[in-house]
């Protein structure tokens, strides 16, 4: 199947963070306790983590799959990971092996995943398939992917966020794009090109419930106090962090 | 009234001594069945079903406009406000079903009695959510329908208050929206998105839509938002949510 043009540039994009940041700093990620975010929000705090014991999980857009780690540590019976990028892959398989967690890893678009219908509990995704699929595919493979009452549960930047983050550098105090054609946002920086998707939260909603999900929760998230700026994605700075929710986590369930 | 919150009767002071001038000001152009700053016809929205035989009751109603356009469509409505001259403006616009001069976070009516509540600017704005939602949940029979309207976070923290319009800087953070002094005592209450719904799963409300509207190119308003500013970002936020 050929695949949408956004495909190969956010390959391109993860190859790159795979070489600069996120390999060098899977064994870090893979060993830590379940949190949220980019400032690594305790899970002990925010009490977000759907149930997981015994549950089939599958991670769309895994990255390097920390996050699948953790859930296979909080009991899930199985953790699928899937992603387009297979540098991100590669190292996901070696944390696997030096942590023997035995999560199942598959080169994979979320949009069009190569696995049976009802096969999942849970259907997760931090920054992966939340920001660099189409929505109205994503969310459909997702229902699809799910059994009934199964659980959906992603993390993305806030749509305040996006307004305000300009072509270079970090989010500003003012609204720089129309919220209205927001659902593609094309970008370029340096170098580096990416196509991220982002309906507004009205318009998620609706996406949401034309697949059959109710929402149960979203949780916008704020910097701790005492949070540094990020060591290497160029997001909102902290003090921004602190006064708007630069992430939000949404919750919701397929009908029975 | 013994027990209401504190902003209850500064709010009613400032709407019965407003009223006359917010009458004069805005009465014109408020058409009657449509939504909030821009006047989007609920025909076109189409948030509150068919309303025929339907009880139904506004949360802080004002003059009632909306409402007696429901009554004309076959609705069998209560209108519900604190302030008397605002209820005296809806008894001289022919309102002729029952005015209930109350607080909705305390509203003398019996559970289960209605089929639609609904507020657009009104008792979820100049009343406080989290005292006002526990009401309209009360008040629902199952199945019930609330819609309402408020203003956005967006249209909140980008208020450059002097100048009495929206602008492109963020100028207030997104934490602390919940109270605003309206001066003299008077307050009006804002909530962020996810503490929206997570008081309204709170009261046993499904969230079933969240409808941003954006007002059309030659949008006209008498409440100073700019509307090239609302072309671009969400001025309100309509909750559609249901009671089990």
């Amino acid at each position: 199947m050929s695949e949408p043009d956004y495909v190969a540039l956010n390959r391109a994009t993860w190859t790159k963070a795979n070489a600069e940041y996120t390999d060098a700093a899977a064994r870090q990620a893979w060993a830590r306790e379940v949190g949220w975010g980019q400032w690594h929000i305790p899970e002990g705090e925010l009490h977000m983590l759907p149930d997981v014991a015994g549950k089939d999980v599958i991670e769309l857009g895994c990255g390097t799959a920390y996050f699948g780690a953790w859930l296979k540590r909080a009991g899930a019976r199985r953790v699928v990971g899937v992603d387009v990028t297979p540098a991100q892959l590669d190292t996901a398989r070696r944390m696997d092996e030096e942590f023997g967690l035995g999560l199942e890893l598959i080169e994979a678009n979320a949009e069009s995943v190569p696995l049976p219908d009802d096969s999942f509990d849970v259907v997760f995704s931090e920054y992966g398939a939340s920001i660099w699929c189409d929505p109205k595919l994503w969310i459909p493979e997702a229902a699809r992917l799910l059994r009934p009452g199964g659980i959906l549960q992603f993390l993305r930047g806030s749509t305040l966020r996006n307004l305000c983050v300009p072509d270079e550098g970090p989010a500003t105090e003012r609204l720089l794009i129309p919220q209205r054609g927001m659902y593609r946002i094309d970008w370029q920086e340096g170098d580096d090109a990416g196509s991220e998707f982002h309906p507004p939260t009205g318009e998620m909603f609706a996406i949401l419930r034309e697949n059959g999900f109710e929402l149960l929760d979203f949780r916008e998230l704020y910097a701790p106090d005492d949070a540094p700026d990020h060591e290497y994605y160029s997001v909102p700075s902290a003090d921004w962090a602190r006064k708007w929710p630069a992430e939000e986590i949404w919750l919701a369930r397929l009908s029975t | 009234m013994a027990g209401a919150p504190e902003h209850v009767e500064p709010n009613r002071a400032a709407w019965n001594a407003g009223a006359d001038e917010y009458q004069r000001k805005h009465g014109r152009f408020l058409r009657g069945d449509a939504w909030g700053t821009w006047q989007i016809p609920e025909t076109e929205l189409g948030l509150l079903g068919a309303v025929a035989g339907k009880d139904v009751l506004e949360l802080g109603c004002g003059a009632a406009r909306f409402s007696i356009a429901l009554a004309a469509r076959g609705a069998r409505c209560v209108g519900l406000d604190y302030s008397e001259r605002q209820l005296e403006h809806a008894r001289s616009l022919g309102a002729d079903f029952p005015l209930v001069l109350a607080a909705a976070e305390s509203v003398p009516l019996p559970d289960a009695s209605f089929d639609i509540v609904f507020s657009d600017h009104g008792a979820l704005s100049w009343g406080d959510p989290p005292c006002v939602l526990p009401e309209a949940a009360r008040l629902l029979r199952s199945r019930g329908l609330l819609v309402f309207n408020v203003t956005s976070p967006f249209a909140r923290m980008c208020l450059d208050e002097k100048a009495g319009r929206q602008v492109e800087q963020l100028l207030r953070p997104y934490f602390g929206l919940r109270r605003i002094d309206e001066g003299d005592g008077a307050a009006t209450f804002n909530l962020g998105y996810g503490e929206w719904i997570r008081l309204l799963h709170a009261n046993g409300l499904e969230v079933e839509d969240l409808v941003e509207p954006q007002p059309p190119e030659d949008g006209t308003t008498t409440y100073g938002i700019p509307v090239d500013w609302a072309r671009r970002w969400p001025a309100e936020c309509i909750w559609v949510c249901r009671k089990p």
